[in-house]
């Protein structure tokens, strides 16, 4: 027991200089490791559900909290006035996890502009087809105020066969906006133009 | 071991997984496709270089009873700098690989030629060796990722092999495909091993 202070010593160096090390790498990547996502993920999605630049958009972003989950909001502004929103969600019970999507909201006819993926781990070929455009057609035109069904349970969205778990984190996700929209939208359009 | 044996160890008589039968976690869970393989490879290599040159300086002063702690803690340290940079600099690769660029801090390779190398010799050999194990290991999840690319998605590094006649083997990309794969891959080295006549490390 005579060396316990020599090992102390030596783990105590070791850990401090690994601590000090990261803490420097990560302050320094870190507004890069956030540009990154946005640039890769967001923009692009950004970009088709509102036909433009991903430029103008990236820097329109609110981050909204309620019930414990963070909701990154990204708006669309023609002059004064807000027009879009594209709220970011993840539906739950994916067959590979969480299906993170983002759904474009027009407020001038309080219809849905359509969803885009985010980040999915479904498997290729079954729940990845989540991705394709005639299943996210669906989406497109859907009305505020209400919330949506997978044709097998009565409602309109029809699930892509063999994927019914992706089919249902998808609904899951945009129920959630819907549901955000409905109860909180005066409070997230005061957290825009309070900004 | 020589400084040309080290250099070279790690492409053959080494070879991880399949003669180190170490890091089979992510050899196959990431090697769906060829370029997930290389880039965890050259991940690997990374850490292995310097993890192995930190704990070769530093081989004199840590205790024997606080080793794999300390080591531990130098390998964890840079596989979060690899994932941090990744995140930053190759983000599409960092989103393939997910979780399993943190689980580099328990790939048994990378504990395994601490203990078993680097606490024990100099620095440039020690390197030497990390540099071979790290490439070897980048080499063989390469393989197995193309392998399976190619007949699982009719691609290799995400180019088109076929056209759209083909029908992609799809369980090949699943995880059975990998067993699968790295059990055929295995059993042909050591077929041909034995017709060579070399003496087997594992028995």
């Amino acid at each position: 027991m005579r060396d316990i202070g020599r090992l102390v010593l030596v783990l105590v160096v070791i850990c401090s200089l690994s601590a000090a090390s990261l803490s420097y790498v990560r302050t320094s990547l870190a507004t890069r490791i956030e540009q990154q996502g946005d640039y890769y993920v967001r923009g692009p999605a950004l970009a088709r559900l509102f036909q433009q630049p991903a430029s103008q958009l990236l820097a329109n972003k609110v981050k909204i909290t309620r019930d414990g989950t963070e909701y990154p909001v990204f708006f669309r502004k023609d002059g004064d006035q807000v027009t879009g929103l594209a709220v970011e969600a993840a539906g739950q019970g994916g067959y590979g996890g969480p299906i993170v999507m983002m759904i474009g909201i027009d407020l001038a006819t309080d219809t849905v502009l359509g969803v885009e993926i985010v980040s999915h781990s479904e498997t290729p070929g079954l729940g990845a087809q989540v991705e394709k455009a005639g299943f996210r057609q669906q989406w497109v035109g859907l009305p505020l105020g209400s919330s949506v069904a997978l044709a097998g349970s009565g409602g309109s969205v029809d699930a892509i066969t063999g994927a019914t778990f992706s089919s249902s984190a998808m609904v899951d996700g945009t129920n959630q906006v819907l549901d955000l929209m409905n109860k909180n939208r005066a409070a997230i359009l005061a957290e825009i133009a309070g900004r | 071991m020589d400084f040309k044996q080290a250099l070279t160890h790690g492409f053959w008589r080494d070879l991880p997984p399949f003669r180190l039968v170490l890091g089979l976690c992510p050899s196959l869970a990431v090697t769906a496709a060829a370029e997930n393989g290389l880039g965890m490879g050259l991940a690997v290599t990374f850490v292995l270089i310097f993890s192995n040159m930190f704990i070769s300086l530093l081989r004199r002063v840590i205790p024997d009873k606080v080793r794999i702690a300390s080591y531990i803690v130098v390998i964890a340290t840079l596989v979060v700098l690899v994932e941090l940079s990744m995140k930053a600099f190759f983000f599409p690769l960092s989103q393939q690989l997910g979780i399993y660029i943190p689980l580099i801090v328990v790939n048994c390779i990378i504990l395994g030629r601490a203990e078993a190398f680097a606490s024990r010799n100099p620095v440039l050999i020690s390197m030497a060796d990390g540099l071979s194990v790290g490439l070897g290991f980048t080499v063989s999840l390469t393989l197995v990722g193309s392998l399976r690319e190619i007949l699982g998605s009719g691609t290799w590094f995400g180019m088109g092999l076929f056209g759209p006649g083909f029908e992609p083997f799809g369980f090949m990309v699943k995880a059975p495909g990998a067993f699968l794969c790295l059990g055929v891959l295995l059993g042909l080295m050591n077929a041909w091993s034995r017709r060579r006549g070399e003496i087997f490390v594992q028995t």
